[in-house]
């Protein structure tokens, strides 16, 4: 009889929890589908300091489209494996990628959420966790689906990043520049490469290697994510500072919403770029090749042969 | 004392003592056979001493100079014209590395940010965005 009582326990818990874990995914869907357009302010407390930015966005069918009020002229593009950047009607970078269409295992799940309002709609709040530990809290709006307001934690539940819309119209996404879809980088999913299926967590989900010698991965736990770059040559952040982490020198560099790793191997560059907090660097960092200094003959080897 | 043949051809050129010399000279004054000796060295070193002193072809003269002080100046080039090479390639390569080799972070950006177009979780949340002060430079 008790067999049988733990039994039908199973079957009513197995597909709530499934359910659970699948509603994250199902709203993020449907924030991606939304159109409007909006104003968001983004604010990062780093172990570098505070960064943050003011940008206008707009999506539809997916696609997004970023400005700076600061930066008139200047417009980031992205969608469907595009990302461009046009400064002053011209490209200055951009990269086009195919992905394998593989997803990570579930991490997160979302609570049943709360009925709140923002911005003078309705709107329903959400807590994603993972591991019992509360990583962000999601508002998404209630008629449209779009994704309101963001608050990643660190483990200790300090914040590390809000996200929130300070102005959002739903009837007005701005027009979609075609005409900049210039692509000057391409990459397809699928090439080899020694990097770690599983970083901290997180799953590889593609490899690429495109023309410039770049071979990259990327990872994602179901929410963050973060690309492994392995570079022939060298990368200069310009902007970025020493640290240490687990006796390891890196370069480190924080932007708005998003941290850059830089270092050297004996091999060539690496980086590692993504928008994991900050308590999960180090347990990735661990996992890839440790930062060597290759010596004078070697760099100057590199730097002529490549 | 033996008869000392060796110390004939020292007498003869001067490298005994004076107490050696004695010897040698009583030595000689009783030895028919080491003074019959030590006459014909001196026969043959006057010989030697007394041949003309001729100059080398000139001809000959300048074969050697084409072959072997040619050599010495190809050998001093070689050296010189490798360490030249050494000192540019560094060159080259101290002027060349800091661009050449340099990789952006727009170039890092605008792969992850493609690929994070794709990822589920993209949008709002998960968009790229380049650090303004990038932007504004």
């Amino acid at each position: 009889m008790r067999r049988l009582v733990a039994f039908a326990t199973a079957l009513v818990l197995l597909p709530a929890s499934t359910a659970l874990a699948a509603e994250l995914d199902d709203l993020l869907e449907e924030s991606r589908e939304a159109s409007y357009s909006a104003e968001q302010v983004i604010t990062c407390s780093t172990p570098d300091g505070v960064h943050d930015a003011v940008i206008e966005l707009s999506q539809s069918s997916g696609e997004l489209h970023v400005g700076a009020p600061v930066a008139p002229g200047v417009e980031v593009a992205a969608g469907s494996g595009g990302w461009t950047l046009v400064r002053e009607g011209a490209v200055v970078s951009s990269a086009n990628v195919e992905g394998t269409g593989d997803v990570p295992e579930p991490r997160y799940s979302v609570d049943e959420g709360t009925d709140t309002e923002y911005l003078g709609r309705n709107a329903i709040r959400y807590e994603m966790a993972g591991d019992g530990v509360v990583r962000a809290e999601l508002v998404f709006d209630a008629e449209i689906g779009a994704l309101l307001r963001v608050v990643t934690f660190n483990a200790d539940g300090s914040v590390y990043c809000e996200r929130r819309f300070i102005t959002f119209d739903p009837e007005a996404p701005l027009p979609v520049d075609e005409e900049n879809a210039e692509v000057i980088q391409s990459a397809e999913g699928g090439a080899q490469s020694d990097l770690p299926d599983t970083l901290g967590g997180f799953d590889r989900l593609d490899v690429y290697q495109d023309d410039a010698g770049f071979v990259f991965a990327y990872y994602s736990d179901g929410f963050f994510s973060f690309a492994v770059f392995q570079i022939p040559s060298v990368l200069v952040v310009d902007s970025g500072s020493p640290v240490t982490l687990g006796e390891r020198v890196y370069t480190r560099s924080f932007s708005p919403g998003q941290v850059t790793f830089a270092w050297e191997t004996m091999n060539g560059g690496m980086a590692m770029v993504g928008d994991l907090p900050p308590d999960m660097h180090e347990e990735v960092l661990a996992g890839l090749p440790a930062p060597e200094d290759p010596g004078l003959l070697r760099r100057l080897w590199r730097s002529l042969f490549g | 004392m033996t008869h000392p043949g060796e110390l004939i051809s020292a007498y003869l050129d001067g490298e005994l003592s004076r107490a050696e010399i004695e010897q040698l000279l009583i030595h000689l004054d009783g030895c028919g056979r080491c003074a019959a000796e030590m006459q014909n060295m001196q026969v043959v070193r006057s010989a030697v001493r007394s041949l003309p002193l001729l100059e080398l072809p000139a001809r000959l003269v300048a074969e050697a100079d084409a072959d072997v002080v040619p050599l010495h100046r190809n050998r001093g080039f070689l050296v010189g014209a490798a360490a030249a090479v050494v000192a540019l390639v560094i060159a080259i390569a101290a002027i060349v590395t800091p661009s050449a080799a340099t990789v952006s972070l727009e170039e890092l950006n605008s792969r992850y940010g493609a690929r994070a177009s794709l990822d589920p979780a993209f949008g709002p949340a998960k968009m790229v965005v380049p650090d303004l002060t990038e932007l504004l430079e």
